[in-house]
């Protein structure tokens, strides 16, 4: 099996010395970007669980703000304009938590990205010529016939270089697809805390195909969230990517209380990031090198 | 006598490690009810499609969404059936005191006397003032796990809102834990703490 791998993915160059030379940089490699991944994933978390404080607080100050008229004010009522200054009020609150909820996606974007960008620093390439006496290794292939998988030998006990880069995948490729969902949240909530008549034209702005924040597409980009043949977003799915969602736009009508409820609920559930599964590859890989990642 | 009060002395002093432990367990329980509770309580909102606003447009969110929240239930009851065991484990610690301490009565080499046990010296308490107290305090929390427990198991994702009301409420009381009562037990055992 494991000759046949070598045979497939590197005909040529790979000679025992060189693999000598090759596994110990491979594996430094591995480590370290191993342990960014689980650094990486670890920062996603915690700026998930912002976004979900900042989404909550947003979607408080906004139902605060909607029935400030309704509310009866007691004594308070004689004041003149009470009404019109406390909704005033509850209005910077949700400009100011709109705000903060953009940054944690924002951040979320980015940290999405690193993860992205991970995945093509796995393999491990011979730098300068063979025949010169130091020899030294990068994330950058000089020569073609260099896979940087060493021929698809073990790595570190049994598992070749191409195993290392599917777990990845796999592992990213959950983060993309939950922030892409994220995004469908941003709009939503977006869109519908902000239905107040004056701000209809900035509620506008909010859609799907419209950047949340400018340069966010081309942060997107590293992700594979832009279609290439659109130059939009791609449609958010659960799982599985390739299906068609229509996203439909119900700017200005008012949503209920219970629908943002939903959505904090659906932000807060990482619904395309199995923990368990996470949780186990990250345990696997560990297992595989024989060290703890941190 | 004396160093037979003595030693019945320093049973209650685990008797108040075992019911510090019972708090401990009974704080967990019930931020671990409360946190099942906002999930059985979202249930309804999260089965009515039409909850969705904008989601709507992604397949399957409906199913995908409650079955996180149900597997989120599911860990919040196993951690509760665990906090459950840590209550027996206290029960049946009281228990073995109790065991150990009319066991002392009937044997040993300084087994004392009927009359011996109901001889009271100053405020000091009796033995079997001792040996009661101890049975006491074990029939309050043994009742109050059974309770507990019956309690827990009667909790699901279909429990109505006022079945919650009614068991959050019991589960707060403890009514086979009289506070009072179980003072009054340690009053009497350390009068030298009260005066």
């Amino acid at each position: 099996m494991m000759e046949n791998l070598t045979a497939i993915s590197s005909p040529s160059t790979q000679t025992p010395s060189s693999i000598r030379l090759w596994r110990p940089a491979a594996q430094r490699n591995l480590r370290n970007q191993w342990s960014k991944l689980l650094s990486r994933k670890t920062q996603w978390m915690s700026i998930a669980s912002d976004g979900r404080s900042n989404a909550t607080a947003l979607v408080n100050a906004h139902l605060s703000q909607r029935y400030t008229p309704q509310m009866d004010f007691g004594v308070l009522k004689e004041m003149p304009g009470i009404v019109e200054k406390s909704t005033q009020k509850f209005t910077q609150k949700q400009e100011i938590w709109r705000l903060k909820l953009l940054s944690s996606y924002k951040d979320m974007v980015k940290i999405t990205c690193h993860l992205s960008e991970l995945l093509s620093s796995m393999r491990c390439f011979q730098k300068g010529s063979c025949s010169s006496s130091i020899v030294r290794f990068s994330n950058n292939s000089d020569d073609r016939n260099d896979m940087g998988d060493g021929g698809g030998v073990s790595v570190f006990s049994s598992w070749p270089m191409s195993h290392f880069e599917e777990l990845a995948q796999e592992l990213v490729d959950m983060f993309v697809l939950e922030l892409s969902f994220k995004r469908l949240l941003m709009v939503s909530l977006l869109l519908s805390t902000n239905c107040q008549e004056s701000s209809r034209q900035q509620a506008d702005a909010f859609c799907w195909s419209n950047e949340l924040y400018p340069g966010e597409f081309d942060d997107l980009t590293a992700t594979n969230l832009i279609s290439k043949e659109s130059g939009q977003p791609i449609s958010p799915g659960l799982q599985d990517p390739t299906f068609n969602t229509v996203i439909t736009k119900t700017s200005g009508s008012l949503v209920s209380r219970e629908v943002l409820q939903v959505y904090l609920t659906a932000w807060f559930s990482n619904l395309n990031i199995d923990m368990n599964r996470v949780e186990d590859i990250f345990r696997m890989v560990e297992w595989e090198m024989q060290v703890k990642l941190s | 006598m004396n160093v037979l009060l003595k030693r019945y002395k320093q049973k209650y002093n685990k008797v108040r490690d075992d019911m510090a432990r019972w708090d401990q367990c009974h704080c967990r329980l019930l931020s671990q009810f409360g946190n099942a509770v906002s999930i059985i309580e979202r249930l309804p909102m999260l089965m009515d499609s039409k909850n969705y606003g904008m989601l709507k447009c992604v397949d399957g969110i409906n199913d995908a969404l409650i079955g996180k929240q149900m597997v989120s239930l599911q860990r919040i009851f196993s951690s509760m059936k665990e906090t459950m065991a840590e209550f027996l484990d206290v029960v049946l610690s009281l228990g073995k005191i109790v065991r150990d301490s009319q066991q002392q009565l009937k044997s040993g080499s300084l087994s004392p006397s009927k009359q011996q046990t109901q001889l009271r010296i100053g405020i000091s308490p009796s033995i079997a003032m001792c040996v009661d107290g101890l049975k006491a305090i074990y029939d309050m929390h043994q009742a109050e796990y059974l309770l507990k427990s019956s309690l827990i198991s009667a909790v699901s994702w279909e429990s109505s809102s006022n079945d919650i009301i009614a068991i959050r409420q019991l589960l707060i009381d403890q009514p086979n834990i009289p506070k009072d009562e179980v003072q009054l037990i340690f009053n009497i055992i350390f009068p030298e703490d009260v005066c």
